[in-house]
């Protein structure tokens, strides 16, 4: 009996001490955060992560262009999957659809997560050289503008993150002039301390310049000409003035001449990485737009562009009389062929005598399909749009005379006669300028994501004669309703469990 | 009062007296009584108990079924054996006794494992169901869990028909949001009863439902426990048994349009929509269903090798499993061994369970179910003229993005193999008769690999002109268990106490490498691609290792007085690896107690033999979540692009968020129970009440999407479920001459509701269902139908209460919708809760007889209540969007005006939306799950050849469905918690046909 409560004893005593510090295990495959954000290549790591989100699908690498290029005029979706292409067409049911809003908005607050990360941390990072320090947390307050202005373009009214995200946080939504504050502040920062240029191999990184570009275009969105005067001339005239347009106006929409004296600010995309847009460890840092904007049978078809496009380039002939070359490089449309002698992926026309599609981006020029690995660097911002804008801005300065000879830059490289005489009919007057300006404006950027912002701007949404001429070339304008669509509704999700958020008025 | 417990008392105390006095007079007269106990059909039953009634003393009968005890000649002996109805004689002086035993389908001396331990099934005072091996053993099965659908209340089992599909299982409800699956214990190790695992090989089957049963195993239990135990040798020479049958599946069909009555209506869809028609091939007729669906077959052969002497046993068997699936390129194979085996010298024993099993499945790819209905008749099988060569969807022909299934399944192939091992090691010392200790060291690994590849050539429309490309991986999992245990067991008097404590330690592992290349070259003798990761371009390689451990102490005591109160505490206390150091342990205590009133004294009835009354109380846990989902982490897979070179640079930033305080889910659950048996225990009813409260409930709800959060919905304590059910089970036997039959009805009714929803959430939408703190999980949230306009003027009138119009551009034809909310327009806003996706009750029935050599049995199955989503329907009668139709559809045409199918129109018009009622439909079905026939050979034809047992089975599973439901098959899986009720392509069951042969040596 004895001997069993000493093997008893020894037992309990033996097996119920062992073991309790194996339960303390580290993932043996991931960094924490609380071991990251020490040195200055984690910072550099950090703020790269943001350039990462421009290969995100709600971004820069497909959803983004659906709601800035085929929601505006210039384009649209007959896509099959018809939620889809109600999206283009204000005809928006499911707050929630993923493709058409949440990931997008999902996204961009994804990008915003990330800038706060960096400017959270980087801060506490003790660097050889403080200006390298400075010029990140640069980057991260240009990039936190960059999306916050995308945003507000696309819903206006929304929450400000300016810290690092939490599970539980349920930001304050924010009226969209607040929205503009925050983000002339970010980018009055952020030009204080980015370069004026960068080194050969860190090209695509924000530079003085694109932090005054951006400025001028929330300022002009809200109306704010002499400010947006002031920081345009840093790109034209004062020290930031290192720009010019190409000679080859197709070098803005191919590979061949990326990173190019007309750049202002470019997306850099390349094909090296051949997986998804996720974060997995082989996520591409490609865009999808062509595989999705190409002709049926080469792309999935679900955006195209409206066919007055090519009567709006068939306007004016250039000074040989032929027609504007840029209608060559800005769409495939049916005529292509018979017109410039150029196939659309090597095939004759085989879709319908009404239908265009984009050409800028294309890979044509040495494929005949497409893919969701094109590697076309995406110009955001380039001298061509700075130009058009300066002159917009001097015409509502009261200088319309001496905004032609902005507009005729940008013409004069398309070869087109300038503007007083191709059209003696505006003098100085401010609104047909404007009226004609705006026509320009199709003619050189067409399909380059300015056209949502650009009709906000010139007030054509607010009110129901302007949309109806609108509706005119596009018919899906019919569905736009004077009041509610110049945003789109807000996930609801996020209404739904955010007290501090609402819904958009009209949805 | 007072005085009547003292009554009592003292009526206790003469029955005392009255016992020893009989215990006195039994010595006096001692006689040697011998004799045989045999079953009905004369076999000899070994290891029979024989007692003296009223006394410890007792013998057991020896491999002949012959036994030899010494008693005195007015005592009565009590025969007993599992599986056999207990017998009294009173020895009346003689010296030579012979029983025989009867079969007993319904015992109450049946062993029941309960974890690190076995009680007998009258002492429970949990809920624990147990199913015979052979129920499940009869059907053709893939996993264990396939075969419980019907055969134990409070289990509700969904599987499917794909090869190497693994069926979901929930005991008594949702009780979380995660994973219902129970856990599986399979001699002692804590594993899944995946498809590796042959069915063949199960000794017994027991369910642990409720917290008092289940509590033993802790933080794990919270779904419910299968405890599986495997079969062993018996004693005496070698047993052979050998079994073959082989099996014929079919798949449930659509009844589809062919290329006329298809082109009729599309031509109809674009003419309504102002669209030009489609340049439709007329030439075509294709059946897609005959191209994609055959008969598959499954082949189930196995052989066992058991004996044993008084010392040591063992059992082998071997097993190959084989399913040609009913889809083209669906494969799942199974070979499989087992060794069990144990020894015993003095104190000490010693054993071990050893499977070992390769199962390769060639999956499905894409989904067919869906394809054979987006796929029209008017698409050949074949084009040349694509690359690839298959036919599919092409512009202003047949304008779809449906899947060439026979594309699909050629260019894109997955094959997952895994070889595993598992199995245990146990020793024993008994150090006095009541006093064991045991340590058990379990083992499992597998080695799992993976391989898709994915050949050049397109399925779909538009479809982006991939190169051939080949993702594989190779992962092995680990899990070591370590358990010691001590138990205590001792009878004083009436008091029978046996108490266990225990500690045990687990670790699971897993580690995998994987590697993926693009353009794969090809041989151009054979058209096969070189399929090795050496070959082709793109190389992406990685890695990863998961690891876990859970350390935990366990106590249990039982404590049984005179066999009419019985008690039972168990206490477990968990640490893991998976919750901070804060959270890491959680304490899962339970107490129960049974009365056993037909034991009482004052309860006499002929009428009922056995009547106990249960209740219990218990706490589980649950912490089946991702290993280190507390933790924050940095991904750097990232990389971007930047330069005139066009370079490449690293990335990191945290993609995921997580909450640091996670904590152990909590499920509370309070079980009434009673059994019954009357007619002599030829009828038994059981019936439960339960109530089970999880708390915490760890879940990932989505987060606000402002958070920016990737990667997954960090894990949180979210939400309160409760479920309250209700279970009845009864059940008849009975043997009267030859004749045997028996017949059970099982009845399970489960409330399910969320109790809160936590993280300050308000509400979770998933898909056409909405989640709200006071109702069930995923309740039908859509818009309500309300006929169809016949004409103008009814849309005209169709105005809310301030005179506007509702559906200005609603056509004659057009579906109405309620404008729940009155602002007189359709939005979301009008959605209201329809319907529950959970049935209201679900039952199954059961019956078997004998007649000498045949036998038959069935089960039956039923489901009722549920509100389903037929998701065939919403794709083929939405006519947005091109498919083929429903054979004989007749919408509405001004023509047709009386019917409920709206106008087809090609084109987005309220009509075709799948977030309406329109596709929700009644789910109730009966089904006959299984009905077989059997045929054992009688004795005397079998004499000499050498075999001692032969029989012929011929079955059939799934035949008769009763049903409304539209779609393939009700009886479906979803895998989405939220969305139990959406059949989206979920594979059916099949229509089975078996044959089979058994035989004995």
């Amino acid at each position: 009996m004895k001997k069993i409560i000493i093997i008893t004893a020894a037992f309990l005593g033996l097996v119920f001490t062992a073991c309790e510090n194996e339960l303390d295990l580290n993932s043996p495959n991931d960094i924490t955060v609380d071991q990251y954000w020490k040195t200055e290549s984690d910072a550099q790591a950090g703020v790269n992560s943001i350039y990462a989100m421009f290969y995100k699908d709600g971004l820069w690498a497909r959803w983004i262009y659906f709601r800035l290029d085929l929601t505006s005029d210039e384009g649209y979706s007959v896509s099959p999957w018809t939620e889809l292409a109600d999206w283009t067409r204000f005809n928006y049911i499911n707050y929630n659809f993923w493709e058409g809003n949440a990931v997008t908005w999902r996204d961009t607050y994804k990008a915003i997560f990330r800038c706060n990360q960096v400017l959270a941390n980087v801060p506490n990072i003790a660097f050889q050289n403080e200006e390298d320090k400075k010029k990140i947390i640069a980057q991260a307050k240009f990039f936190r503008a960059l999306h916050y202005y995308y945003a507000a373009v696309i819903w206006e009214d929304i929450p400000l993150v300016l810290e690092p995200s939490t599970p539980q946080a349920l930001p304050q939504q924010k009226k969209v002039d607040e929205i503009w504050a925050q983000v002339e502040k970010d980018l009055n920062e952020a030009f204080e301390d980015l370069p004026r240029d960068w080194s050969a191999d860190q090209l695509g990184r924000p530079d003085k310049g694109a932090a005054k570009a951006f400025l001028a275009k929330v300022y002009m969105q809200q109306h704010k000409w002499p400010e947006a005067k002031t920081a345009l001339e840093f790109l034209i005239s004062g020290a930031g003035a290192k720009y010019s347009l190409v000679a080859n106006y197709r070098d803005n929409f191919t590979d061949t001449n990326e990173n190019n004296a007309e750049s202002v600010f470019e997306i850099q995309f390349g094909d090296q990485r051949k997986g998804g847009t996720g974060e997995d460890q082989n996520a591409a840092v490609s865009s999808n737009r062509s595989q999705f904007f190409a002709p049926r049978g080469i792309g999935w078809s679900d955006g195209q562009a409206r066919i007055w496009l090519v009567d709006a380039f068939k306007q004016e002939n250039n000074k040989d009389g032929k027609l504007d070359e840029r209608l060559r490089w800005t769409l495939f449309y049916p005529q292509l062929l018979a017109d410039f002698g150029d196939k659309t992926y090597g095939r004759n026309w085989e879709w319908n005598n009404n239908e265009a599609w984009f050409r800028k981006g294309s890979r044509d020029y040495y494929r005949n399909n497409e893919d969701y690995y094109n590697q076309v660097n995406y110009r955001l911002v380039r001298y061509a749009d700075i130009l058009l804008r300066y002159a917009e801005v001097l015409n509502e300065l009261g200088n319309t005379a001496q905004a032609y000879q902005y507009v005729d830059m940008v013409r004069t490289r398309a070869n087109m006669n300038a503007l007083a005489t191709a059209h003696p009919e505006i003098g100085n007057d401010h609104d047909k300028f404007l009226e004609r300006l705006k026509m320009e404006r199709v003619l050189e950027l067409c399909g380059e994501s300015v056209r949502w912002e650009d009709l906000k701007r010139w007030g054509d949404l607010n009110n129901q004669a302007s949309v109806d001429k609108i509706a005119l070339r596009d018919p899906d304008f019919k569905n736009f309703a004077v009041g509610k669509n110049h945003r789109m509704p807000i996930p609801q999700s996020d209404v739904d469990n955010n007290p501090n958020l609402e819904q958009n008025s009209g949805y | 009062m007072k005085t009547k417990f003292t009554h009592f008392l003292t009526k206790r105390y003469y029955l005392l007296v009255f016992f020893s006095l009989l215990l006195q007079s039994a010595f006096a007269q001692q006689i040697n009584v011998t004799g045989k106990v045999t079953t009905a059909d004369g076999q000899a039953v070994p290891f029979a108990n024989v007692l003296i009634k009223g006394t410890q003393n007792g013998a057991v009968t020896d491999f002949d079924g012959s036994f030899k005890i010494s008693a005195s000649g007015n005592q009565t002996l009590v025969f007993s054996s599992q599986g056999y109805k207990t017998v009294e004689i009173a020895i009346n002086n003689k010296t030579s006794i012979n029983v025989t035993m009867a079969e007993d389908a319904m015992k109450l001396d049946e062993i029941v494992v309960v974890g690190y331990g076995s009680q007998q099934k009258k002492d429970l005072t949990g809920a624990v169901a147990l199913v015979k091996p052979d129920e499940i053993q009869k059907r053709q099965v893939t996993t264990v869990a396939d075969g419980l659908q019907g055969l134990v209340t409070g289990v509700k089992v969904r599987g499917g028909g794909r090869p190497g599909q693994e069926a979901n299982v929930e005991i008594r409800g949702l009780k979380n949001l995660q994973n219902t699956n129970p856990l599986y214990v399979i001699d002692g190790l804590v594993t899944s009863a995946n498809r590796d695992f042959n069915p063949n090989d199960i000794e017994s089957i027991q369910v642990l439902k409720d917290a008092s049963a289940a509590a033993i195993y802790g933080s794990r239990a919270a779904n419910g426990v299968i405890i599986i135990t495997t079969k062993k040798g018996k004693k005496g020479p070698l047993q052979v048994e050998v079994s073959a049958k082989s099996s014929f599946t079919t798949m449930p069909r659509y009844d589809l349009m062919g290329t006329e009555e298809f082109a009729k209506y599309n031509n109809m869809a674009y003419d309504n929509a102002g669209l030009p028609r489609q340049n439709l091939n007329m030439a075509v007729n294709t059946d897609w269903q005959d191209a994609v669906f055959r008969t598959g077959m499954i082949q189930d052969y196995n052989a066992s090798f058991s004996g044993g002497n008084e010392n040591s046993s063992f059992f082998m068997s071997g097993n190959y499993f084989g399913n040609e699936g009913t889809v083209v390129g669906t494969d799942f194979d199974r070979i499989s061994f087992r060794v069990n085996s144990s020894g015993t010298k003095g104190i000490f024993s010693i054993g071990e369970n050893l499977a070992i099993s390769n199962s390769k499945t060639d999956e499905m790819s894409g989904n067919p179910i869906i394809d054979v209905y987006r796929m029209t008749p008017t698409i050949p099988l074949y084009d040349a003229s694509n690359p690839g060569g298959y036919g599919y969807g092409k512009q202003g022909v047949a304008d779809t993005f449906g899947t060439n299934p026979l594309a699909i399944a050629d260019f894109a192939n997955t094959i997952n193999e895994n070889f595993r091992i598992r199995g245990n090691i146990w020793s024993e010392l008994k150090f006095v008769p009541w006093l064991k200790y045991r340590f058990n060291f379990g083992y499992e690994t597998s080695f799992d690999s993976y391989k898709f590849m994915r050949k050049k050539g397109s399925w779909t429309l538009n479809q982006p002109q991939d190169p051939s490309q080949t993702d594989q991986n190779k992962g092995r999992s680990e899990t070591l268990l370590f358990e010691n245990t001590l138990t205590f067991k001792k009878e004083f008097g009436k008091h029978d106490i046996t108490l266990l404590v225990g500690q045990t330690y687990q670790k699971d592992n897993y580690n995998q490498i994987y590697g993926t290349k693009r353009n794969l070259p090809m041989n151009s003798g054979t058209g096969q691609y070189y399929e090795v990761l050496n070959q082709g371009d793109s190389p992406v390689v990685g890695g990863f290792i998961n690891e876990a451990a859970l350390t935990s102490y366990l106590g249990r005591l039982e404590y049984n007085y005179d066999n009419r109160y019985l008690f039972n505490a168990v206490l477990r206390r968990d640490g893991s690896s998976k919750f901070s150091d804060a959270n890491k342990w959680g304490n899962f205590p339970s107490l129960s107690a049974g009365w056993r009133i037909s034991n009482e004294s004052f309860f006499k009835s002929e009428f009922i033999k056995d009547l106990k009354l249960r209740a219990s109380y218990g706490e589980l846990g649950s912490g089946n979540i991702g290993n280190y989902e507390y933790k924050s982490f940095v991904n750097n897979f990232g990389q971007i692009v930047l330069g005139k070179d066009q370079t490449l640079y690293p990335s990191a930033a945290q993609v995921k968020l997580s909450n640091a305080e996670l904590r152990w889910e909590k499920l509370k659950q309070t079980n009434i129970g009673v059994d019954l048996g009357v007619l002599n225990n030829d009828l038994r009813f059981t019936a439960d009440y339960f109530i089970a409260r999880t708390e915490d409930v760890l879940f990932g709800f989505p987060i606000l999407l402002t958070t920016g959060n990737d990667g997954g919905n960090p894990i949180s304590n979210a939400a309160t479920v409760e479920n309250k059910g209700f279970e009845l089970e009864l059940a008849y036997s009975k043997k009267i001459n030859d004749f045997s039959f028996n017949a059970s009805v099982n009845f399970t009714k489960i409330n399910n509701k969320l109790v809160s929803l936590g993280n300050g959430q308000n509400e979770n939408y998933s898909g056409n269902t909405v989640t709200r703190a006071g109702m069930p999980v995923g309740m039908w949230y859509v818009l309500q139908t309300d006929g169809l306009f016949q004409n103008q003027q009814e849309i005209d009138n169709y105005k809310n209460a301030n005179g506007k119009v509702i559906m200005p551009n609603a056509v004659p034809g057009d579906i109405r919708f309620k404008d729940n909310n009155g602002d007189g327009q359709i939005t979301n806003e009008d959605k209201a809760v329809v319907g529950s996706p959970w049935p209201e009750f679900e039952m199954g029935f059961n019956a078997g007889a004998e007649y000498k050599g045949f036998d038959f049995s069935m089960n039956w199955i039923a489901s009722n209540g549920a509100m389903v989503y037929d998701g065939f329907r919403s794709v083929v009668d939405r006519f947005d969007d091109n498919s083929n139709y429903r054979k004989g559809i007749q919408p509405w045409t001004p023509e047709n005006p009386n019917t409920d199918f709206p106008r087809v129109t090609k084109g987005s018009t309220l009509n075709s939306r799948g977030d309406t009622d329109r596709f929700l439909e009644s789910g109730n079905f009966i089904r006959l799950k299984y009905i077989g026939f059997g045929y054992s050979f009688p004795q005397n034809v079998l004499q000499g050849s050498g075999i001692s047992r032969a029989r012929l089975t011929l079955s059939a599973q799934n035949i008769i469905t009763i049903t409304k439901y539209q779609g393939l098959d009700p009886e479906f899986t979803n895998n989405n918690i939220f969305e139990r009720g959406v059949d989206n392509g979920a594979f059916p069951n099949l229509r089975t046909y078996s044959l089979g042969v058994e035989f004995s040596f």
